[in-house]
């Protein structure tokens, strides 16, 4: 189990969803991870942008079978991040669930 | 550790997360091409050894076998059903490769069973009706099993 660790890089929600997509995977076609999250080139891209800034992605350019292909994944530190990140919403959850109970 | 959501954002952000999963466990599958291949080697064994000479039928076993090996490490961990993306094998499991050979392995057991009855039954291609049954349980068992492994995978899925 990963150590708690709020991340307010991987938290907005379109964030959140790319990277629990690259995290489920060992690479993601680029063009995969748009059609699933219906996002826009641009947008995908800017997403991609901002996590690669912060060391959590890289992204590989390829010519698969004489077509260009942009395959993404995480890396060591954005894995990490991403598991502390889930590891402190459910501890959020955890805590006010306790609360809830009497 | 600061944070500035409620429980409330705490659990869409988990749904979310969880979403995202799923539509990755959904990729966990063997390429359609492998199991329709399969089946039609499965049943080509049946006719060549009902109809072909008597070499032919002697050799197509090892040939179908040495074909199966050289496509199936490509594709048997189940993790690459396209060229989209590969699945992370803890997602996946690790045993895929050993279910769909004990699966193939039943169906050889199956396939010398029926021939065996079908001819002792006095039908004249044995041999092609077995291949023909084995390759129908193939076409549709193949995809049936997958599915029971995305399920497996679901359910192993954490929160």
């Amino acid at each position: 189990m990963a150590e708690p660790r709020f991340d307010e890089l991987i938290h907005p929600s379109t964030r959140l969803s790319v990277v629990a997509l690259l995290a489920a995977a060992d690479w993601v076609d680029f063009a995969f991870v748009r059609d699933r999250l219906g996002l826009s080139d641009s947008a995908l891209s800017k997403q991609f942008a901002t996590l690669e800034e912060a060391g959590y992605v890289v992204t590989e350019r390829l010519l698969v079978n004489r077509r260009r292909r942009v395959r993404v994944r995480l890396t060591d530190a954005g894995r990490r991040a991403f598991d502390g990140h889930v590891a402190a919403l459910q501890d959020i959850v955890a805590t006010a669930d306790q609360t809830v109970v009497p | 550790m600061t944070h500035s959501i409620g429980a409330n954002d705490a659990r869409s952000a988990l749904t979310a997360v969880r979403h995202s999963r799923q539509q990755v466990i959904a990729e966990i599958d063997m390429p359609r091409w492998y199991w329709l291949g399969l089946a039609a080697g499965w049943f080509g064994m049946g006719v060549v050894s009902d109809f072909g000479p008597g070499w032919l039928a002697l050799s197509v076993v090892p040939l179908f076998g040495a074909a199966h090996a050289a496509v199936a490490g490509k594709v048997l961990s189940g993790r690459k059903r396209s060229s989209q993306l590969s699945v992370r094998a803890e997602l996946a499991g690790t045993h895929i490769p050993a279910l769909v050979i004990g699966f193939l392995i039943a169906l050889v057991g199956i396939t010398i069973a029926i021939a065996l009855l079908v001819n002792a039954d006095g039908a004249r291609h044995p041999a092609t009706i077995a291949g023909a049954f084995a390759a129908v349980i193939v076409a549709l068992g193949g995809p049936q099993l997958m599915a029971a492994v995305r399920r497996r995978a679901a359910r192993r899925a954490g929160p």
